[in-house]
């Protein structure tokens, strides 16, 4: 039984399944420097960002906050920020400092590219040394926040990877972790059945609102969802409407109590299941998971999305026989033998629970590998 | 045979889970058993309609309402967007 994983024991009590050293662009014009940096320093991820040079208001305090929750991320060591001049880079600074982690800036003004980095190629290898003495330990699985997804899905997503991360979901619920739920539009026809796993009528109102918020907003615009939610290859994979989406995405949350309702990128306060309000589409919704602290992602797919997060290893889980066919690179858990030989998703959650175990522990995913990764961080406003 | 899977017994919709030929006899598996003769060639994946289905009707698939019929559907008919409407986020027809 897959009760405990091996992972990184950091300085805020937290637990790492990775032991990268991040560098973090602080805004757009940084993220040559940074990139430069990576490509200089093994045990290096570069988190770079598009914007929040002419954000404000709230729209930037969700970019800073966002940033700095890739830098607290359990599964980062250490942070080498790259900013372009030390007031912006104060403010992501000031936010990941309380984690006692090794934390180290750089800015564009006044030493120029070249200088910067040089600096900042000195300062990563420093902290890649200093993280590489640190060893795994036993940790409990409770010590674990996974973030579920779904992502090009098809009819196949609702019947089997979606219920597999679900099982899953629950055992790691029942073993004390935590899980969180997203993509706010995936709701829509599904949202009185979650509704009524809330804990209590606040988190349930909580969560009905964010849902027709975002149904109004739509609406108010005037416009049709359909062909961005279900997306064009959510159609041809057999997808028909939004609340058939919808039935199908939940699945992955599993069976457990909704214990409270998150903001972009915001951590839970206590464990068990969760739901974020956050855009769907994948690579700002994962941004959002890194931010939030969820050092392992699942994420399943029908007919095919291969992308995953910098900062948290993302688990790719499929039961479609033509995509694991097609885009087997891309895949790390199998699950069509739920529609090709009857199996239970209980029992391949099980399988999924202990390989999840093995991920936490250093084993690694696809996305990782080949490098299938990127970082969005959603916009609320438009830049001035 | 292009096997079908149908998630509740109220459903009048069930999933294809191998493509179907028209002509072809399908074999329902799941909540409800049986056969349906597939009406027109259907892709893995996509649904057919198992029970007749008025113009206006809901759709069920999960015993949930995924959306309403467009026009009327016959047993063994492809059942998606060009007969299947959702009915939520539809700026486009000013209802909320």
């Amino acid at each position: 039984m897959a009760a405990t994983f091996l992972g990184y024991p950091r300085a805020d009590g937290s637990v790492g399944v990775r032991n990268q050293v991040a560098v973090i662009s602080i805004m757009d014009n940084c993220n040559p420097v940074t990139r430069a940096i990576c490509q200089a320093v093994d045990g290096t991820i570069a988190v770079t960002t598009l914007f929040v040079r002419g954000q404000y208001g709230h729209d930037l305090e969700v970019a800073f906050n966002t940033l700095a929750g890739m830098g607290r991320n359990p599964n980062v060591a250490a942070v080498l920020l790259v900013g372009l001049e030390e007031g912006t880079t104060e403010e992501v600074a000031r936010r990941i400092r309380p984690t006692g982690k090794p934390l180290e800036a750089i800015n564009l003004q006044p030493h120029g590219t070249i200088n910067a980095v040089a600096e900042g190629t000195r300062r990563a290898m420093k902290l890649v040394i200093a993280a590489s003495s640190l060893r795994r330990v036993s940790t409990p699985m409770s010590a674990l926040t996974v973030g579920v997804e779904c992502g090009g899905s098809d009819t196949t997503s609702g019947l089997t990877c979606n219920p597999t991360i679900g099982a899953m979901s629950d055992r790691l619920i029942d073993d004390g972790g935590s899980v969180i739920i997203s993509e706010t539009s995936e709701f829509l026809g599904a949202e009185h059945l979650f509704a009524a796993r809330a804990v209590d009528a606040t988190v349930s109102k909580a969560f009905v609102d964010a849902v027709l918020r975002l149904e109004k907003e739509a609406v108010s615009r005037g416009m049709d969802i359909r062909g961005t939610n279900p997306t064009q290859d959510n159609i041809r994979g057999g997808l028909t409407t939004i609340e058939e989406k919808a039935l199908g995405a939940m699945a992955k949350a599993g069976t457990r109590p909704l214990s409270s309702v998150l903001t972009y990128g915001e951590a839970p306060a206590k464990k068990g299941l969760h739901f974020m309000d956050a855009p769907a589409p994948a690579v700002e919704n994962l941004t959002a998971f890194a931010a939030a602290g969820c050092q392992l992602i699942f994420f399943g797919t029908g007919v095919g999305n291969p992308i995953g997060n910098m900062v948290v290893p993302t688990v790719k889980v499929c039961g479609n026989v033509n995509t694991l066919r097609t885009m087997a690179d891309n895949i790390d858990f199998d699950a069509s033998s739920i529609l090709e030989a009857g199996a239970k998703a209980s029992a391949l959650g099980d399988g999924l629970y202990e390989y999840a175990a093995a991920v936490a522990s250093g084993t690694r995913t696809s996305s990782e590998v080949l490098d299938v990764r990127e970082t969005a961080i959603s916009r609320f406003a438009p830049t001035i | 045979m292009p096997r079908a899977i149908v998630l509740d017994r109220g459903d009048n919709v069930a999933t294809l889970i191998d493509a179907g030929g028209a002509g072809e006899a399908c074999l329902l598996q799941g909540e409800t058993g049986g056969e349906v003769l597939l009406r027109e060639a259907v892709p893995f994946g996509h649904k057919i309609c198992i029970r007749a289905t008025a113009a206006g009707a809901e759709i069920l698939k999960y015993g949930q309402v995924i959306g309403r019929a467009a026009r009327a559907l016959a047993v063994g008919e492809h059942a998606h967007i060009h007969n299947i409407e959702s009915a939520r986020g539809r700026g486009d027809r000013k209802e909320s």
